[in-house]
């Protein structure tokens, strides 16, 4: 009898299908719609502000009304599967691409994909730290097979649009400098992550970004070093290192797990 | 109804742990982490929401400088306690590792659930008051406390409505979950007022059902009442402004029953200044202290 209750009620806060349900409860003084109703604006108004606190500059783009819209489509296609709401949203950039209302902004699941990107920056575990004195002891063999183990908050971005500059204006309410961004700029490569004292975001040019995403694949140190220009490798890699971007090294280890937001 | 001793050990496992005093203790939100961790006020402990700080970063940082300054609380809200089909696994691992970094003084969830068939439905929804529902909520309690290796505090929750269904009293379903399992009771007095006056309960009543040495810790927060269009009313608990009259009058009589125990202020909409906090703390403490002065609740038996 509980899990039949339990399903129905799921019923009623996730389609508004209060039939099951109703039956169940007793019909004294308000309808048992109405006390339903009550459970479901709870439902619907928690996930719409874990939803705002990930995406806050999606939701000043379109604006509260659009945002609420929008977020009780994804809710229903896309319930959250555990308790800790800030691991909730991550489908949200990629059901905004086909979220027709949404395709007046262009640029607005590139905005919504580095809104989670820094989300993840923010809640991802923490994990330690890579021992340098380790890599340094390594033969000169062996430390040309290292492979890397990524941060779990460090994230890569390749955007159509300059999203960096869009998600900075937009959360600053900076209005001048939202409207000079140049949307036909090309793409941007974004290598998000941790800092001190919140996130970091960092545009990558060409090499630094193939070099990023060869290491953050778990590619050993030697097939990532082949692609870069004599001079650029060390400089990079010491980059890395110092922003804490790994945790970890291995020899011989099999491919990690992928990281990109999106690759095109 | 087969009453069950529960093999798990019902008290702390010995270690330095910070105990919460019976004095007024603050809900921590993160619009107050800073003024907290820099300005340090004076409150005799605090208390935050697991969830929040499951994952990694800042916000854990400021956490442990909680922790390291005051004596914490951790109050769960979605390890659905009341789901049919048994607990999260990773959701109590967490709850454990958490645990393990903070070192609370107490740990609180509700008597409630929220989740079903793998989905997180973002309330505390009611159960069912039946045999079936306090054999899985004994189930699933008895598991926690294992895994956890504490004594866990439920929590009465506000409610909206009441099933067909329902055979037992809350109180009494309480009563007989601390009874099996050997865990304390949360008893939250705005959720019994909420609730009483949306079900018809009387709340002296639930207050009087309770059984008194299980009682670890007292909730009080702010609700609203919400006019209907037939002219009936709701009260909701939004935890959105100060402590109404009658349910200060109803913790007055809690602790007359009680004796002191911690109590914890919430407010977690439309979140105040900390001075708004501390007021309404100092007022919870000046009825704590005259419970203790008084030492009625000796006299209560």
């Amino acid at each position: 009898m509980l899990l039949e209750v339990q399903r129905a009620m799921r019923a009623s806060l996730l389609a508004r299908d209060d039939r099951g349900i109703s039956a169940h409860i007793v019909p004294v003084g308000l309808t048992p719609e109405a006390r339903l109703a009550v459970y479901r604006n709870t439902f619907v108004a928690v996930l719409t502000n874990a939803l705002r606190l990930a995406f806050p500059a999606v939701s000043r783009l379109v604006g509260a009304e659009f945002f609420e819209g929008a977020v009780r489509v994804f809710i229903e296609a896309h319930p959250p599967h555990n308790a800790c709401l800030d691991d909730y949203g991550a489908e949200f950039p990629g059901f905004l691409v086909g979220f027709p209302p949404a395709a007046l902004v262009a640029y607005l699941p590139d905005v919504a994909r580095l809104e989670w990107a820094v989300n993840r920056a923010l809640h991802a575990p923490d994990a330690g730290h890579l021992d340098l004195k380790r890599l340094a002891a390594l033969e000169e063999a062996d430390r040309a097979q290292v492979r890397f183990v990524p941060h779990p908050s460090v994230r890569l971005l390749h955007a159509q649009h300059p999203v960096d500059a869009i998600w900075h204006a937009v959360l600053e309410r900076d209005d001048a400098a939202l409207a000079a961004v140049d949307l036909a700029a090309g793409p941007v490569r974004l290598l998000i992550g941790r800092s001190l004292d919140g996130v970091a975001i960092t545009r990558l040019g060409e090499s630094a970004w193939r070099f990023a995403l060869d290491l953050f694949a778990g590619e050993p140190l030697d097939a990532a070093l082949v692609r870069l220009a004599d001079g650029e490798a060390s400089a990079l890699l010491a980059d890395h290192l110092a922003a804490g971007h790994f945790v970890d090294f291995r020899i011989h280890a099999p491919a990690l797990r992928p990281l990109l937001g999106r690759v095109s | 109804m087969a009453h069950r001793r529960s093999s798990t050990p019902p008290t702390a496992m010995g270690t330095q742990r910070s105990t919460i005093p019976a004095k007024a203790g603050i809900g921590l939100r993160f619009q107050h982490h800073q003024a907290v961790v820099e300005g340090r006020p004076d409150v005799a402990w605090f208390e935050v929401h697991a969830e929040n700080y499951f994952g990694g970063g800042t916000r854990l940082r400021y956490l442990d400088a909680v922790a390291h300054d005051y004596p914490l609380s951790l109050h769960g809200t979605g390890l659905s306690l009341g789901s049919g089909e048994g607990l999260d696994d990773v959701h109590l691992e967490r709850l454990r590792q958490l645990i393990e970094r903070v070192d609370p003084g107490l740990v609180s969830e509700h008597l409630s659930w929220s989740a079903v068939d793998g989905i997180y439905l973002a309330d505390l929804l009611p159960l069912p008051m039946t045999e079936e529902a306090l054999a899985v909520v004994c189930r699933n309690v008895d598991r926690t406390q294992t895994c956890l290796q504490r004594r866990l505090l439920v929590e009465n929750p506000s409610s909206y409505l009441r099933f067909a269904a329902s055979a037992i009293p809350e109180w009494e379903f309480l009563a007989a979950l601390a009874e099996r399992t050997g865990c304390g009771i949360l008893c939250d007095v705005n959720n019994i007022y909420v609730s009483a006056s949306n079900q018809g309960w009387r709340p002296s009543a639930y207050i009087a059902g309770l059984p008194r040495a299980a009682i670890g810790e007292i909730h009080l927060a702010g609700h609203t009442v919400k006019r209907l269009e037939n002219g009936q009313t709701l009260r909701i608990d939004d935890h959105g402004s100060r402590v109404a009259p009658a349910v200060w009058s109803l913790f007055a009589e809690a602790l007359a029953r009680f004796g002191p125990v911690p109590t914890l202020l919430e407010w977690d909409t439309n979140v105040p200044p900390l001075s708004v906090l501390l007021d309404e703390a100092a007022r919870a403490n000046a009825l704590l202290s005259e419970a203790g002065r008084e030492g009625r609740y000796a006299d209560a038996a």
